[in-house]
């Protein structure tokens, strides 16, 4: 995990951003920014973004360094992320419906042979054990195996599963999971899925997270979500914050699928 | 819950001397290592006091007069106490420590407030409570369980978290209004007393009863009308739920104590319970008054020479009759 920390990457100009409305022209009542973000798109669910295209003869120093100056020539998305809705009585007696949720984040991108996605949001805490009595923060992502019509919500039982990239704060590692529906999360006999978080301490912006997770576009293993396919990838996130002892379903999630388009290899 | 068979037990609290045997044996066979240092699947408290971890019993859990599940607390490190030990091999054998200190301050433990009790000379009373997981006839950890990593046998309805469906959620730590249930930080997942079962699946009773001094522990299964549970809980009526009014019917029963008579001014016996009722009947329930009637009818006929079956019983001549497992 890097802490605050600044680095130096290659500086090259990739492909541009999506025809989507800028983030800073909008005025929904979900809009969560609080500051001006003129260069984020704000992407609302069931629409199509197009995944940025890292070039391969950009040399990349580290494969998921969420530092790295190529990120700042990707388009990045806003999504709003609200408290999951409740499926276990343990998550209803305990979720916040006064939460408004947040915005996350999100870059996703590809090389010829590797997908990347960074995300990025606010937390003023940083939560980085897990104890008898504390949580800690974490991220995911979820891909639908099939498409759309998935359930957002872990998948549509075990003939519709999803893939669940799963980041840690505690040990900072990586999980790549599957569901089929609500109480199914299993861990995967193969972990492909690598990355990288940094936490960063502002003086005056409130503090955050980043964390890149990144996986070759090609699975090594059954459940693991398929890059290579005619139509788009559905992706969804969930953020855990473990200051309020978040864990399980007690998250912020988006609703619905986003739909990423990996264009042409 | 309903199971084929029901394996319980039942303590005899007007046997227990705190030992300690129990825990000892259950922490060697199961808890000295590997993140569950701090855990006691077994522990015996005093009571009146504050339990382990400290204060359970107002941290919530357990399910409502609807039957639905109540919010509890993960207890943290401090209540439980943190496990300390002492510079041994500095102070006594190498010399190198005059000292034999603990390498953490010790604030607060399993026993901290042992032999404590309450009361005023010499009015004052204690008794102990071994306490295990009670293998609930509904447990409130199950309900809890937001992934079904927690499960009954249908063979014995011991309870059991799979340690590999479980991802440290700790509901359960919470749910459960007894904090049987300890997470343990190394491996991120929920352990708690498995009631032997290895053992059990042998025809041999839990560690914690094997090796009790006192002999105050008695397994069987409840549908095992010749066996001590059966007799009882059953027949007799004389061993009760913990705490029945959380709503999870425990499978561990209790005898409740007999008091010895308070002293009044004059200094002779006044003929009323050191204990008062009302506490016994907060830990027990509305069963207590009848239980210690039973028990001081029957031990009167057995002290005077006649026969009683629920004597025997918890006297316990032999290991065999106190032991239904196989």
């Amino acid at each position: 995990m890097t802490h605050a920390a600044t680095m130096l990457g290659v500086l090259t100009l990739l492909s541009a951003g999506p025809a989507l409305i800028p983030a800073s022209a909008m005025a929904a009542a979900d809009d969560d920014v609080i500051i001006a973000e003129p260069n984020v798109i704000r992407v609302l669910p069931y629409e199509t973004i197009p995944v940025g295209r890292i070039p391969d003869d950009v040399y990349l120093r580290s494969t998921n360094d969420p530092d790295d100056v190529i990120w700042e020539r990707l388009p990045e998305y806003r999504v709003h992320v609200a408290p999951a809705p409740v499926v276990h009585e343990s998550v209803g007696l305990r979720i916040n419906y006064a939460d408004e949720g947040q915005a996350l984040y999100f870059t996703p991108a590809r090389t010829s042979d590797r997908f990347y996605v960074r995300l990025r949001w606010r937390d003023d805490t940083h939560d980085t054990v897990t104890l008898r009595d504390r949580f800690r923060d974490g991220v995911a992502v979820q891909f639908s195996l099939g498409d759309d019509t998935t359930s957002y919500i872990m998948g549509s039982g075990p003939d519709e599963p999803v893939n669940i990239w799963y980041w840690r704060a505690d040990t900072d590692a990586f999980e790549n999971l599957a569901a089929g529906g609500a109480r199914s999360l299993t861990m995967l006999d193969e972990q492909p899925v690598t990355g990288q978080s940094m936490y960063v301490e502002h003086t005056d912006d409130p503090n955050e997270w980043t964390v890149v997770m990144s996986r070759p576009l090609e699975p090594n293993g059954p459940h693991q979500v398929t890059f290579d396919r005619d139509g788009p990838v559905p992706v969804a996130f969930a953020v855990w914050q473990g200051s309020a002892a978040e864990r399980d379903g007690l998250k912020d999630t988006s609703t619905g699928w986003i739909r990423l388009d990996l264009g042409a290899d | 819950m309903a199971v084929k068979r029901q394996i319980s037990m039942v303590l005899d609290l007007n046997k227990c001397i705190g030992c300690h045997t129990c825990s000892s044996g259950c922490k060697l066979q199961w808890t000295n290592r590997n993140g569950r240092e701090y855990m006691y699947w077994n522990n015996v408290e005093t009571k009146p006091g504050t339990g382990y971890p400290r204060n359970f019993a107002d941290m919530g859990g357990g399910f409502d007069a609807d039957g639905k599940l109540k919010i509890g607390k993960e207890p943290g490190a401090e209540d439980y106490g943190i496990p300390w030990d002492y510079n041994y091999e500095e102070a006594l054998m190498a010399g190198a420590d005059p000292w034999l200190r603990p390498h953490v301050k010790p604030t607060w433990g399993a026993n901290w407030d042992e032999d404590q009790g309450e009361g005023e000379y010499p009015n004052t009373y204690y008794f102990y409570l071994p306490r295990l997981c009670n293998h609930c006839e509904n447990p409130a950890c199950l309900a809890a369980c937001s992934r079904n990593a927690i499960y009954k046998r249908q063979e014995d309805g011991i309870v059991l978290v799979d340690q590999k469906r479980c991802r440290g959620y700790r509901y359960c730590v919470s749910a459960c209004p007894y904090k049987k249930v300890y997470f343990n930080e190394q491996t991120n997942t929920a352990e708690k007393c498995i009631f032997c079962y290895p053992r059990v699946e042998k025809g041999l009773p839990t560690v914690c009863a094997s090796q009790c001094s006192g002999r105050i522990r008695f397994i069987g299964y409840r549908d095992d009308e010749a066996g001590p549970v059966h007799t009882l809980v059953d027949k007799y009526k004389v061993a009760l739920p913990l705490y029945p009014d959380r709503g999870t019917k425990p499978n561990v029963f209790y005898v409740p104590p007999l008091s010895p008579p308070k002293i009044g001014a004059d200094g002779k016996p006044t003929g009323e319970d050191r204990i008062p009722l009302a506490y016994l009947e907060k830990l027990f329930g509305p069963g207590v008054s009848e239980a210690l009637g039973t028990l001081v009818a029957e031990r009167r006929k057995k002290a005077e020479g006649g026969a009683s079956e629920l004597m025997d019983t918890l006297i316990g001549y032999r290991r065999d009759d106190m032991f239904k497992v196989g």
